[in-house]
């Protein structure tokens, strides 16, 4: 039975309907990101979770329990839904230490003094922060300040935690780590987790279930691997990875294939258009780690006029034009001025 | 916080501003006082009081002057002070700065008194003026003073909201126009204070309010040759006609606030464009003040003679008064020095307990303002409902209330409900007066802090498990409890100087020094006034020193 269940779930400011009718289903245990540009409703939507926000309709079942039912006059308080959450400011009560801001939750529970001790202790622990639960927030580094706001939602056990991009506020050499110790976390203590993230590498390095988001609607839910390798549309296939993005003609739709033209030449991809059979304009899309710099003529191969190259440390990134567009190559090979070949394999180029 | 608690608190709220005034309106269009039970409605006492009455035209016409002199004055002023304290070089402004809001610590008719005993026919600077010239180059109680005392007096009004948009703003504005040629004078004139615009507008509208509510001032410096205002014509009604005229006194009090509201309302409307149009310019960068040069002593002789005439003169002649076992012309100083008025103050067994009361009402009585003001706060906070707008608009009806008004509502309203009644003469209907007076500016005081706690930190409690009414006890008045200490000495200082709310109120048991002092002064007691003044100037400098222990530079 999956953990958390979302339907039709529409939330509108005055006139504006930030949530336009989401429906996800995420499994006991997992990791799952909210994934969306700013504006996308990934947040609402998380706090919408928490009961922080109260949509117009729709229903959200936390293991098989409604709490919130539009139709059904449900809306539990967020006090009453038992989860917890990482705000993305952290929101540590600056007039208590660490532990007095860990121990809340617990207090709130009426567990005993002891059972408090040994619990906060025992979160502090687990993020690594043991020693520090007499300082108070305004003492810490924003690193640390992120795992208390981790431990504090963690301390009395929910079975979802909400975690509202939470690695926004650090730098990027601590975002990595986080990265890891956090999933590493969640899956030892077998929780389900809900992350808001604007950051794709984010996302595929955290994630179990990636949901995308766009304009207050759900694009595409699915594994990392589904989002990176099958993007179900236009949007979500530039969404995730670096891409070349060409302007395409289709000559003609066959068996799930596509061929294109890109000025004179032809070129075959995958047809990924909703549509069907329809020809004329179309965009083609490819990963530039999946162009590949070759020898010479052959199939889906096209010749390119060498532009510029940025060295990136472990290999080059090339720019070409062809027939007006721009593509990028990654290569570890460098390249000069003049005429080179590119192959773009069928199944990496796809065509909406 | 519940919903339902919030209501609860948002109707007593109501009930506590409408009460009084709804009793105000109702007994105006009564032919006799409203507990006499063959009064009838009518519309008799409008009628006389505003087509038949004489000295409520005078009253009227002197109040609208005064209000237009004196904004004419306080708002050049009080603008020129705050760009030569905020943006300039001027000498010495770190110590001037303070000084400069001191009038709006010290009760109106304590510095009346001190004007009197001063500048008055028998004054201590008039006698020494007089020395010299064998005359008395100026007449204090002429309408013409009146309103130039009013004017200055109400400067640090103008200067406080002047000062705070000026500080808002960058200086690379007013560094680009010097570098396009300006001098000191035109850079204030064409850029800096049209760009805090809105801030000067709201101010003069503020003292143009103040100019109708006046009491203090005009009831000790009009009284000799009869100046009447509103307040003070609403004062004398009592006395005029022999007998209390409720029905005449309630037409008084409806055509003032049917004045003040529509101005209170302006204010409020100023009040949203100005902190628009401070937020539209975004991030003000640093400040450096502008070097005005030699102009820098023709502007701080301007400060200081204003000071001078303003606080100091007043002030240490009222205290110098209340050491001086007389004064008259050929009486020295020093060999009539003596405490004995302090002494004698304590011979009377009512103006003791206005001391008690006054440290009582302000002390404890303060802090359970502050208590009920961060109350309505709390119930008000973070609630998306049409309540709040309802209280918003509420709230203003107190502020178009003087106090004087305020005080003599509260005491027909404690007078008229049965369960009231035995509350009347003690402290208890006093102090729901005074926290009704000061709704709007304790409400202000404690919302400030308010808005300083980010919502999440309260969110981060209800997911932590917490019931609203868990959140506001564990969270959100922990968080502003220096914010709510701060509040509770400025209200402090409020109550201390208050005297107007309680003149009506005043009855053995609910004396406090303002209302004892305006009763004292109609019996000409002025040694006793200069002491109980002294005593009055005295608590306001200990809630003063308190404030600066605090660090706290918040006024109104």
């Amino acid at each position: 039975m999956p953990k958390l269940v979302i339907e039709d779930l529409h939330l509108r400011y005055g006139s504006v309907e930030v949530l336009k009718g989401i429906d996800a289903r995420f499994e006991e245990g997992s990791v799952v990101c909210l994934l969306g540009r700013s504006g996308s409703g990934k947040t609402t939507l998380l706090r919408s979770i928490a009961g922080l926000e109260e949509p117009s309709h729709g229903a959200i079942c936390i293991d098989g329990r409604a709490v919130f039912d539009a139709g059904a006059k449900v809306n539990l308080p967020p006090e009453r839904r038992d989860l917890g959450f990482v705000f993305q400011s952290y929101a540590l009560w600056p007039h208590r230490t660490v532990f007095e801001n860990v121990a809340y939750g617990l207090r709130l529970r009426g567990t005993d003094k002891a059972g408090i001790g040994t619990k906060v202790q025992a979160a502090l622990d687990g993020v690594g922060l043991g020693a520090l639960g007499e300082r108070y927030p305004s003492q810490l580094s924003g690193g640390q300040q992120q795992r208390v706001a981790i431990a504090r939602a963690l301390v009395y056990e929910p079975p979802v935690i909400l975690l509202d991009e939470p690695l926004s506020n650090l730098d990027a050499k601590l975002r990595e780590e986080a990265r890891i110790w956090i999933r590493a976390l969640i899956k030892r203590l077998g929780i389900t987790a809900v992350f808001v993230t604007h950051d794709q590498s984010e996302a595929l390095a955290i994630a179990d279930q990636i949901v995308l988001l766009d304009g207050g609607r759900l694009i595409q839910s699915g594994t990392p691997e589904e989002l990176y390798e099958r993007p179900a549309t236009l949007f979500a296939s530039e969404f995730m990875g670096t891409n070349n993005t060409l302007s395409v003609a289709v000559a003609e739709r066959r068996a799930g294939r596509a061929r294109v033209t890109l000025g004179q030449h032809s070129l075959w991809g995958t047809d990924r258009a909703e549509s069907g059979t329809a020809k004329g304009d179309a965009k083609g899309v490819i990963r530039i780690e999946a162009v590949r710099l070759v020898d010479g003529a052959g199939e889906n191969r096209v010749p390119v006029e060498y532009e510029t190259s940025i060295y990136l440390g472990n290999q080059f990134e090339h720019l070409f034009r062809c027939g007006g567009q721009s593509l990028r190559v990654l290569s570890h090979q460098r390249v000069g001025p003049g005429t080179h070949w590119v192959e773009c394999p069928p199944d990496k180029l796809w065509v909406f | 916080m519940p919903r339902a608690f919030r209501i609860a608190v948002v109707l007593i709220t109501a009930l506590l501003i409408l009460g009084p005034v709804g009793l105000v309106v109702y007994q105006s269009f009564l032919s006799g006082p409203f507990f006499q039970p063959n009064s009838t409605l009518t519309t008799q006492a409008y009628e006389f009081v505003l087509f038949e009455e004489e000295d409520f035209r005078e009253a009227f016409v002197n109040s609208a002057i005064i209000a237009v002199g004196m904004t004419a004055i306080a708002v050049p002023l009080g603008c020129m002070m705050a760009f030569l304290l905020v943006r300039t070089d001027l000498p010495g402004k770190r110590f001037i700065e303070p000084l400069v809001l001191v009038p709006m610590f010290v009760s109106s008719v304590v510095l009346a008194f001190g004007f009197v005993v001063a500048l008055g026919p028998v004054g201590l600077v008039s006698l020494w003026v007089k020395s010299f010239t064998g005359s008395i180059p100026w007449y204090l109680y002429s309408k013409t003073s009146l309103i130039l005392i009013a004017g200055l007096t109400h400067v640090p009004h103008v200067f406080l909201y002047a000062s705070s948009a000026l500080r808002s703003l960058g200086s690379d504005v007013e560094e680009a126009a010097r570098s396009a040629g300006a001098g000191p004078l035109r850079v204030a004139m064409t850029v800096s204070l049209p760009m805090i615009m809105p801030s000067i507008l709201y101010a003069s509208v503020l003292v143009f309010f103040l100019g109708f509510e006046l009491f203090g001032l005009p009831l000790v410096l009009g009284d000799p040759e009869r100046i009447l205002v509103l307040a003070t014509y609403l004062y004398k009604l009592t006395n005029k006609l022999g007998t209390p005229s409720y029905d005449l006194m309630a037409v008084v009090v409806v055509s003032i606030i049917f004045v003040t509201l529509p101005l209170v309302y302006t204010q409020r409307k100023l009040l949203a464009a100005a902190s628009r149009y401070v937020a539209v310019k975004g991030k003000a960068s640093a400040q450096r003040p502008l070097a005005i040069g030699a102009w820098r002593w023709p502007a701080l002789g301007l400060i200081v003679a204003w000071l001078g005439v303003t606080v100091v003169i007043p002030v240490t002649a009222l205290v110098l008064r209340s050491f001086l076992a007389s004064w008259g012309e050929g009486v020295g100083i020093w060999e009539n020095l003596t405490t004995a008025h302090f002494r004698e103050l304590m011979d009377y067994p009512n103006l003791v307990r206005g001391i008690v009361n006054t440290l009582l009402i302000a002390t404890v009585g303060g802090a359970l303002s502050v208590g009920f003001y961060a109350l309505v706060n709390l119930a008000l906070h973070r609630w998306r409902s049409r309540w709040t707008a309802v209280l918003d608009y509420l709230v203003l009806v107190p502020r178009a209330m003087p106090g004087l008004i305020a005080g003599l509502a509260m005491f027909w309203l404690f007078l008229f409900t049965p369960v009231l009644q035995p509350f009347r003469q003690t402290l208890f209907s006093l102090w729901l007066a005074y926290t009704l007076v000061w709704l709007a500016y304790g409400m202000r005081l404690v919302s400030a802090s308010l808005l300083q706690i980010g919502p999440e930190l309260e969110e981060a409690g209800r997911v932590s498990g917490a019931r609203p009414a868990q959140v506001s006890r564990d969270i959100t008045l922990p968080l502003i409890k220096a914010g709510l200490i701060g509040s509770w000495v400025l209200i402090f200082v409020t109550f201390v100087r208050e005297y107007s709310t309680g003149v009506y109120l005043l009855s053995p048991g609910t004396e406090v020094i303002g209302s004892l002092l305006v009763s004292l002064w109609g019996t000409g007691a002025v040694d006793l006034v200069t002491a109980l003044s002294t005593v009055n100037l005295a608590l306001i400098l200990v809630g003063l020193g308190l404030m600066f222990a605090l660090g706290n530079k918040r006024h109104a």
